[in-house]
């Protein structure tokens, strides 16, 4: 298996995602990525909603909160502005408030506590994936690709994503009770006319948001994850361990990466003491990942001379991913 | 009720109707909106607990309802603050 193979025998994943800890290339391979399937003719949006977002970088050019910004021929790169857009959504909620009750201004009491809840850390993290619904629900794209926020947060994010789940299930049970009780003094004082439960409205959209973000994570038809490792001992241990982690909240696991793979031809000749050490332990690493991934490998990425970045650099990564197949 | 510009005999049917509904339904009617009063405070409780210190629902989401329940935010917060005693229980 290739990661060529994986895009073309499974055309309906449309998701595709790129695991594993900071640092060991991501960002590059999503671009990689996003930039093979967009000159095989896919219109691909790759996103960002990382506040240290890398794509800016990558691509040499400033498009952080600016929307999608076109790369290249069916290639569109975008990064979301995290903190403008909690600093938007507060401001919404002030202007509904006002308009429904049509307030001069918002009470002391409520718009404090509009600002404190900006402040707490789940803030963020909801704040990041609703914008994830939005740009999956609004592009019309062939594929998402899905530059994501470090693995950490993304298991966070699911793990309280079931747990809301629950609640907002009680929460809508109790307010259907209400609902019951409203009924009953409607119905005993002749009254006919009952106004539409707005807050039940809510309840059931926040429901699907939640739902609908922990799907796409989470979706086995659609959704490729593909975990990104290097040959460094602490790597492979953390690696195997999210694996199994991912396993359990059922993200589904498409394959293996290896970054950082040291040319073999490096090790001919006369070379420094350091450099050969260097080496002889990346092949030991590598024959460990080999014998704990085995099947699953589909590519190796050669540590190349200089950074990735800018797109000559991204179209050399991609032929050596996409058109040479899996070799160490 | 009151309207004396009605017909004589729709008045005494009100009034009458007013006299079943005050004998029978009235005190069901009462509880049931009582009752209704006290889930929305632990509704707000659930969704807005951060206001008393006690956070609950992701505040990303209870912002969405925070609108609704404007109008219930001070007398909610009166009830769940307010010393309690013997009397509570008594009554």
């Amino acid at each position: 298996m290739s990661l060529r193979t994986v895009f073309e025998s499974q055309p309906d994943r449309r998701y595709i995602m790129f695991g594993g800890k900071g640092g060991l290339g991501k960002t590059t391979l999503s671009a990689t990525c996003a930039f093979w399937l967009a000159s095989q003719g896919k219109r691909v949006l790759l996103f960002s909603v990382d506040p240290q977002a890398s794509l800016s970088d990558i691509f040499q050019k400033d498009i952080f909160g600016k929307g999608p910004v076109p790369i290249m021929q069916n290639l569109w790169a975008q990064e979301v502005d995290a903190d403008r857009r909690i600093k938007e959504y507060q401001e919404e909620i002030r202007k509904k408030i006002l308009d429904m009750y049509g307030f001069d201004r918002v009470p002391e009491e409520i718009d404090n506590y509009i600002a404190a809840a900006s402040a707490e850390p789940a803030m963020e993290e909801s704040a990041i994936f609703d914008a994830v619904v939005d740009i999956i629900v609004q592009g019309d794209y062939d594929y998402y690709i899905y530059d994501l926020v470090p693995l950490g947060h993304a298991l966070y994010y699911l793990s309280m994503a079931k747990v809301y789940d629950e609640w907002i299930n009680k929460i809508t049970k109790l307010r259907e009770d209400m609902r019951q009780y409203d009924q009953v003094a409607a119905t005993m004082r002749r009254e006919e006319t009952m106004e539409e439960d707005k807050i039940l409205g809510e309840l059931i959209y926040i429901k699907e948001r939640i739902n609908a973000s922990s799907r796409i994570l989470t979706d086995k038809r659609q959704t490729a994850f593909f975990f990104v490792v290097v040959p460094e001992e602490m790597i492979i241990l953390d690696t195997k361990k999210a694996a199994e982690l991912f396993a359990k909240f059922d993200v589904p696991l498409s394959g293996y990466v290896v970054n950082r793979v040291l040319p073999p031809d490096l090790g001919a000749g006369r070379i420094p003491e350091y450099l050969r050490n260097r080496i002889t332990m990346q092949q030991r690493y590598m024959k460990d990942i080999q014998s704990a991934f085995g099947a699953q490998i589909l590519a190796y990425v050669p540590e190349m001379e200089r950074d990735i970045t800018g797109l000559p650099m991204i179209e050399r990564l991609a032929k050596r991913l996409f058109e040479e197949g899996p070799k160490a | 009720m009151t309207d004396e510009k009605k017909p004589k005999k729709g008045g005494i049917l009100s009034v009458f109707k007013d006299i079943v509904y005050g004998m029978s339904s009235h005190e069901m009617t009462r509880h049931a909106v009582r009752t209704r009063a006290s889930m929305e405070h632990l509704f707000i409780l659930i969704t807005m607990g951060d206001l008393l210190g006690v956070p609950i629902l992701p505040p990303y989401y209870s912002l969405r309802l925070l609108p609704y329940v404007t109008p219930q935010i001070s007398s909610w917060k009166r009830r769940m603050l307010r010393e309690r005693d013997i009397t509570d229980v008594l009554g």
